[in-house]
This record gives C-alpha cells, structure tokens and sequence, in this order.
C-alpha cells in the first residue's frame, strides 16, 4: 500500500510540471516567395534561422523551407552568400546549412502536412516536426501576403482559416505545448486573426491594409536585403538576447516594437494564450528562440520523493535477499544437517550479489550526510587555520 | 413597355430623326477633339510608375568610370581611324577587338532594293555568353555606324565596346549580351533582328551563324555629337507605330533622371516646362510619328518582334561625359538583367507627353473612337435615306405620311452599279500601291502630287457619273479607310481615289 501511494506521487508532480515546462524545441521557418528580387524573404528566414541556431535549437529541430536559391542565383553578385545586411559582415548561407524543403517543395500542402505530421512512411525524419505535447515552436512566415492569406510561391496561397485549422489539428493531436508564431508580410496581423487554438502567441508585421516594408537595399547586390520588422526583431535578439541564459521576455519584444521603426503597426495575439496577456509576456525569448536548457537545481520535494522511492526499493531488495539467504541456507542445513548460516561460498548469482549489489539504508544516507558534514567542516577549519596562521606570521 | 416600343417605332418613321445624323456625328467629331485637348491636363493623365518588379532601377551602384574612361578614348581612337572606310574594313578592324575581349563574333551580309535603291551592307555581333546564366535568354546593345541622320556614331561605337568589355568582367549576368554593329540605323538592325527570329528572306539577307537565347530588350546607343552632352534623348517609336513597353521607358528615365542626374526629353522636345503646351505638343508629335510609323532609330527593328527596344541619344551642350552615359546603360542592363520573365506589365499603348507623364488606351482611346463614330453614323444615315422614297433633299415638302397608311414606304435601291464603282475603284488602288512600292525614290514626291491630284479631279466627277439614287456609294465611307491601312506602305493610304466621306455628307445640295 505504501508503495503504491510512493508510486503515485512522482506521477502527480509530473502531471503538474507538463503544464508549465516544455522539455523541447522547434522551429518552423518558411519563406514562400521565390525571385530574384525577393532576396529580402529569403534573407529574412535565414537570419532567423541564424539566430535560433545561435541560441541552441539544432538543425534536426529547425524545419527550414526556402523555395529559391539566391545563394546561387546568377544575378548575385557575391555567389554563394546571403546577406541581410549591407554592410555584409555575416554570411547567412555560410558552410552550415541545413533546407528542409526547398525550391517546389515549398507548398501549402506540404506546409500542412508538416505542421500535422500527415506524411507518408517514405518522409525522412529531417523534414518532419516530431514534437510533442512538451515541445515549444515558433513558427515564422514570411512572404507576399494580403488580407487573411499570404501567397506560396506565385502559385497558390494559403488562408487565415487553413493556418488555423492547422494549429487546432496539432492542439488535438498534442503536437505543441506553445507556439510562437510570427509572420511577416504585407497585412500581416490579418493571418493570425482566425487561430483559435490554445497556447498560441502570435505577432505579425503590419495591420490590415498596411504594407510591410524593406528596411534597406544593397546597392551591389541590387535588392532589398531584409524587411523591417524582421530587421527589428533581429536588432532586439541580438543585442537583448546574447545567450541562452538571457531573461528577456516576450513582452520585452514585443515593447521594442513601435511605428516609427517599423513603419506599420506590429500587432500582438495573446487571447489564446493560458493565463492570457500577463503570462504570455512573462514567457522568455528564448523559451521559443533557443533550445531547453531547463536543469532542475532545487526540486527538493522531487528529490526526497525519488529517494525514498528508491530507499524503499533497496529495503525491499534487501529483505528478498535476506528471504533468499536464509531459504538456501536452510536447505543447505537441511541436507547436510550442519549449522551454517552465514555466506554460503555458493555458485549462484544470487550469493554473488550480496557482497557487489550494496543495499541503500536510511544509515548509510545518514552516514553520507555526516561525511560530507564533516568534509565540510574540515575544510572549513583548516582554511580558519590557515587564514589565522597568514594573520599571526605577519 | 409595348406603348414604349411603340412610340419607338412611331420615332423612327418621323423624318426629322434623320436630320439628326449630321449634327450627331459633328457633336462626335467636337468631343472626340475637345477630348483628346483635356488630356495633357493633370486630371487626365497619369504619372509614370514601375509596373514590374523585377525590374528594381535605380538600385545598383554603377562603377563604369575610372580607368574605362581611358579604355574607351583608346577605342574611340580606333573608330576615328576607321571613319570613311568600307563597310567590310570598318568590321575588318572591329572584329579583332571583341574577339580581344574573349567573345565570339560573327557577320552577316544583307542586301535590301527599295525604291530603286539596294542597301547592302555587313553586319557584326559578339555574343558575351552569361558566366552563370542558362544562355536561354539575351539583352542587346546596339550601336549603328551611322544613326538615322547619317552622322557618324563616334562616341557611340566605342562606347559600346567599352561597355561590352566592361560587363565581361562582370560575373552576374543571367542573360547573355549581344554587342550589334550595324552600318547603318534602319536596314542593317532590321536584316539582324529578322535573321535572328529566322524570319527573313535567304536571298536578301544571310542567317545568323551565331545565336543566343530570347531576346528580353535592346538599348541602341546614338552618340554622334562630339563631346559632352546635357541631356538624354530616348526614342522609343517603333515601326508601323508599334511602341516598347512603357517599364523600359520608366526605367531608364528612372535611372537617368534619379539616379544620375541626367535629364530626359521625348520626342525632340529639347526644353519641357511640363506646362500645358508643352505636353500637348510632345503628345501630339508621339501621335504624328505613331501615324507615320516610319522607323525612328536602331531599337524599331526589334519592336515588332516584340522586343523592348529604345534608343538613347545624348544632346544639347552639357557637362556629362560618356561615362555618365555609360552608366546610364550599365544600370539599365542591371535592370534588364534582373528581368524574370518578358517585360509584360505596363502599357504598350500610351501617349507620354513628358518624361513622368502619359495617358494609358483606356483614356486616349475614347476621343479617337468618337472621331470614328462619326463616320459609322453618315453612313447608316445615308443608308436609311438611300431607302426612301423620293428625293432625300426634299423631305421639307413632302408631308409626312400619315400613320396609318403603309408605315414604311420603301424604295428598291438600285446596289448593283455602286457596288461594282466601288469594287472597281479598289482594284484599281492596285496601280498606285504597285507604283510606289517600286518606284525610284526621286520619282516618289512627284508621283505622289499626281496622284492626289487624280483623286482630287475624280471626286466631283463620281456624283454625275453614277447613277440616280441619290447617294452614289452610300456604304463606301468606311471601305476605302480599311483599304488604305491594309496597304504596307503609308504613303499610298493616300492614294485610293474614293471619295473621302466627310464631303460626302452632303450629297445633293
């Protein structure tokens, strides 16, 4: 009885902590146009991409869609780069990139399919989004877009209603603890307007019937280079979020935003969040731009839970020994018809776990506690010593 | 409603109606022209814009100056020493130039009789093949030995060499340039483009033994003046009034005037104080030269085939130099060179009448069809009354015939003579059409006096010469206009010696 009561108290916790903890991250980062002069989606996407990786998401959890390759267009006048930046100080393709879907892969279906893992048995696992009811996404778009949809590639679009959909049927099939989802495009804010899944924060670039516009061109590569609000983004995960260990939150973010910069309205979704606008901007940057790194230090009540469990598990153990012992030694007697009790030289495994499998006792625990005590206690001593010897040789 | 279709009906028999057509088709011509005058005006017309996209002019810094300024005064040097000479001596000496450049060259011979005249001349090209393009697609540069006046294109040629070996150090192209020589403005690009889309005729005109990808565009250089100019001069009209699409003009006013400072003028307006006047007159000159359709430079070869072509020539006494020229057409090729697909969005009818200013077909197009209506109009009138009995001119008398009598009195009208005059009249354009085409060109002034001359004596002539229905070709107003645009040469519309209909309208006074 008390086991099982041991038992069920871990479950509990766990059950608890799911609610507020994601033990994954991913992101979803999707240019939709291709051209030459849309070289600014591109390099949107892979700043993007450039920041998520810095601050530890790795590869196999980024989906990177790019449907065209300016890296290698021949109008490109530095081959092989991607610059967001006319100062050109970082190369955005670099040696270490890893497209998920790239060229005519990039569709809506394939988006969909992506987002609730309706894929094929032949889809290989780096161009799928294997998250679970723990996993954190950010989702970001980027892309020609008009008033609830944004334009795939010249050749199709995608609606508010479908991106919606899409976010509910991976709610119901627990694929995402949070999500992030951020698009920048012209009427943005229009795209997260029809979600109504739980747990999701969106931002976009510009109100309805408001334009997103390039912050810069680089008059050697000839286009516009990143958009302003990507730009902007940038700038604040830059220069605010240096490491994974940054404490900027959300609403950090999302306060950097403002007209004069951005030239359109921002806009920010918090409705469907848990705990709403509050706790939604309490949520750190990195919960959705970089990876888990959550380590739990304190987690007393956790521990002692554990440890007990595992006490009780040893006593248990030591007890069947015991049983085991005293059964074969028993027979030994009976056989014989000689006393002996203790350590049967036997060739059983069993007796050759008595003196490797050391039984944990509540003694043995304390004993520890009272070594480490002591260690303590000693070190500190001697450096008291110590320090009162340097003082008196003065 | 049937009261309503009635009295409809009832309308149509009362002869006054058909006092209403003249003063109908007078008010057409009256608004079309008043029209056609609102136009220049700032309601009216609209300010020039980039349609495509991918064309993003302006964007790229331009670096051809430096050191290719010394690059092409060697050049210029080197045409200078071959002005004077034959056509196959001046390629002679430029051929071993861009082929210095690492190109491929080729010639191609041409020869053209036309009123009495043969043009023969050689044409020379280099295909600068795109270092990482898929060769399927290629800009042109053109530069003619002699520009449409016959000077000289001294500045334009080495120009043009100076750039192609410029751009072959550049390693971004998409399309592949094509450097085009010919000996002269008309005849030697007309001989090329034709060979190029294999539409010419082997006997005249030699094909091409090297080719490259679909033509997006042509820019023609047209540099005689010597020494620095002022302004820009684009020429855009192409043959037959065919016109480039208006993004290539757009653009590469966009990149003279606010990239580099160079102005621009249409259509020889040397000075444009964007006032009512001047608009009218640039637009009213686009308007004769679409009439006349003759060619205007390099570039109008290559519009019929559907390729943007415009030329640029430099003027007036300034203090830009060849370089800025030349700049001008580097970042013009950046443009052309980011083109994705055919230049497609913009207009291909309008009427600019300052360099940031045209009216699209949609708003021209109502004033030239209202002028037109008005023939359509006399005709059905004259149609209607040919129907009627007794003498058209005396209805005034005539009572109008009670109603309830027979409703519409209707005459036979006697077709057969008219029809034959009129079919007769039309093959017999055969002649003049025949003779122009092939007459000498000293011969063409003359010819044309004593033609209109004939067609001027034969129009009174007809009325008493046919027949007595009143009106002797009621339906023929609209007959010889269709004749004469169906006749390749523009002098000879002209030439039929139907009666021109605006007398016509007033048959028996």
């Amino acid at each position: 009885m008390r086991l099982s009561g041991l038992f069920a108290l871990p479950a509990l916790l766990a059950a608890t902590l799911a609610a507020a903890e994601h033990t994954s991250n991913w992101a979803v980062l999707v240019c939709t146009s291709r051209f030459w002069f849309n070289y600014r989606h591109l390099a949107n996407v892979l700043s993007i991409y450039r920041t998520v990786k810095r601050l530890g998401i790795p590869d196999s959890q980024i989906i990177l869609m790019l449907p065209d390759d300016m890296a290698c267009n021949p109008r490109n006048a530095f081959p092989g780069t991607v610059y967001s930046n006319a100062d050109r100080a970082v190369d955005l393709y670099g040696d270490n990139i890893e497209v998920d879907y790239r060229g005519y892969e990039v569709t809506v279906e394939n988006f969909i399919r992506l987002l609730t893992d309706r894929v094929g048995d032949e889809m290989p696992r780096s161009k799928r989004l294997l998250t679970d009811e723990r996993s954190n996404i950010l989702v970001y778009m980027t892309g020609h877009g008009g008033n609830e949809f944004l334009k795939f590639q010249d050749a199709e679009e995608i609606g508010a209603f479908d991106l919606a959909d899409a976010f509910e049927q991976m709610w119901e099939k627990k694929r995402y603890h949070e999500i992030l989802f951020m698009i920048d495009t012209c009427q943005a804010n229009t795209m997260y307007s029809k979600l109504y899944s739980p747990n999701i924060v969106a931002t976009g670039s510009s109100e309805l019937d408001q334009s997103s516009y390039s912050h810069h061109a680089d008059n050697d590569i000839g286009v516009a280079v990143i958009d302003r609000y990507t730009y902007y983004n940038l700038e604040f995960l830059e220069t605010e979020v240096r490491d994974t260990s940054s404490k900027k939150t959300l609403g950090d973010l999302f306060d950097s935003y403002s007209y004069e910069k951005i030239h359109s309205n921002a806009g920010v979704r918090y409705d469907l969040f848990r705990g709403g606008a509050e706790a939604a901007r309490k949520r750190l940057v990195t919960d959705f731009f970089g990876n888990v790194q959550n380590v739990e230090v304190d987690g007393a009540r956790n521990s002692t839970a554990l440890e007990e469990e595992l006490l009780s598990l040893s006593r248990t153990i030591a007890a069947l020994h015991k049983k085991a012992d005293e059964e074969e030694a028993a027979a030994e007697a009976e056989r014989r018809a000689k006393g002996a009790k203790q350590t049967p030289a036997g060739p059983g495994s069993k007796g050759a776990a008595g003196p490797f499998v050391k039984p944990l006792t509540e003694e043995n625990w304390l004993t520890k506690k009272l070594l480490g005590a002591a260690a303590v206690a000693g070190c500190t001593l001697l450096w008291g010593l110590g320090s009162f010897l340097e003082g008196s040789g003065k | 409603m049937a009261r309503l279709l009635a009295s409809a009906l009832q309308l149509r028999r009362n002869p006054r109606i058909l006092k209403l057509p003249p003063y109908l088709s007078f008010l057409c011509i009256l608004v079309g022209v008043a029209w056609l005058f609102l136009l220049p005006l700032d309601q009216y017309s609209r300010r020039t814009y980039i349609s495509e996209n991918a064309l993003l002019p302006g964007q790229v810094h331009t670096y051809f100056s430096g050191s290719d300024q010394n690059v092409f005064r060697a050049y210029k040097h080197e045409v200078a020493a071959l002005a004077g000479k034959t056509n196959a001596q001046i390629n002679d000496g430029l051929e071993p130039l861009l082929r210095g450049f690492g190109l491929k060259t080729a010639r191609q011979n041409f020869t053209y009789h036309a009123a009495g005249r043969a043009y023969a001349g050689e044409n020379l090209y280099a295909i600068l093949q795109a270092p990482r393009g898929d060769a399927t697609e290629a800009i042109v540069l053109v530069a003619a030995w002699e520009n449409v006046r016959r000077e000289l294109n001294r500045n334009g040629v080495p120009l043009a060499l100076t750039l192609l070996r410029y751009f072959k150090r550049w390693s971004l192209w998409s399309k592949d340039i094509i450097l085009l020589l010919t000996p002269d403005s008309i005849a030697g690009p007309q001989a090329w483009v034709d060979a190029y889309h294999d539409a010419h005729d082997p006997s005249r005109v030699a094909g091409l033994p090297l080719k490259s990808g679909l033509l997006q565009g042509a820019l023609a250089i047209d540099y005689a003046q010597e020494g620095r100019f002022e302004s820009l001069h684009v020429v855009y009209d192409g043959v037959n009034g065919q016109l480039p699409n208006l993004d290539l003009i757009n653009s590469v006013v966009h990149i003279a005037q606010g990239q580099m400072g160079i102005g621009v003028a249409l259509q020889e307006m040397w000075r444009h104080s964007n006032r009512y006047g001047d608009r009218l007159r640039t637009m009213l000159r686009g308007m004769v030269r679409q009439g006349l359709g003759l060619a205007s430079g390099p570039h109008s070869a290559f519009i019929p085939y559907h390729v943007d072509a415009v030329t640029l020539r430099p003027f007036g006494q300034g203090w830009q130099d060849e370089m800025a020229l030349g700049r001008v057409v580097e970042g013009a090729f950046r443009s052309l060179n980011n083109l994705l697909e055919h230049l497609h969005q913009s207009f291909f009818f309008y009427l600019l009448m300052q360099r940031e200013r045209f009216v699209s077909i949609g708003t021209y197009l109502p004033s030239a069809m209202l002028v037109a209506a008005n023939f359509t109009i006399m005709a059905i009138a004259l149609w209607v009354k040919s129907g009627q009995p007794g003498d058209a001119g005396d209805d005034d008398k005539a009572p109008p015939p009670p109603a309830d009598e027979d409703p519409l009195p209707t005459v036979e009208r006697k077709l057969f003579r008219p029809l034959a005059a009129v079919a007769l009249i039309h093959a017999v354009s055969v002649v003049p059409l025949y003779l122009f085409n092939h007459a000498p060109e000293s011969a063409l002034a003359p010819l044309f006096a004593l033609f209109a001359l004939l067609s001027a004596a034969s129009r009174p002539s007809s009325p008493t010469s046919s027949p007595a229905p009143p009106p002797p070709a009621p339906s023929s107003p609209s007959r010889p206009s269709s004749s004469a645009s169906s006749s390749p040469s523009p002098s000879s519309s002209s030439a039929p010696p139907s009666p021109p209909s605006p007398p016509s309208t007033s048959p028996s006074p």
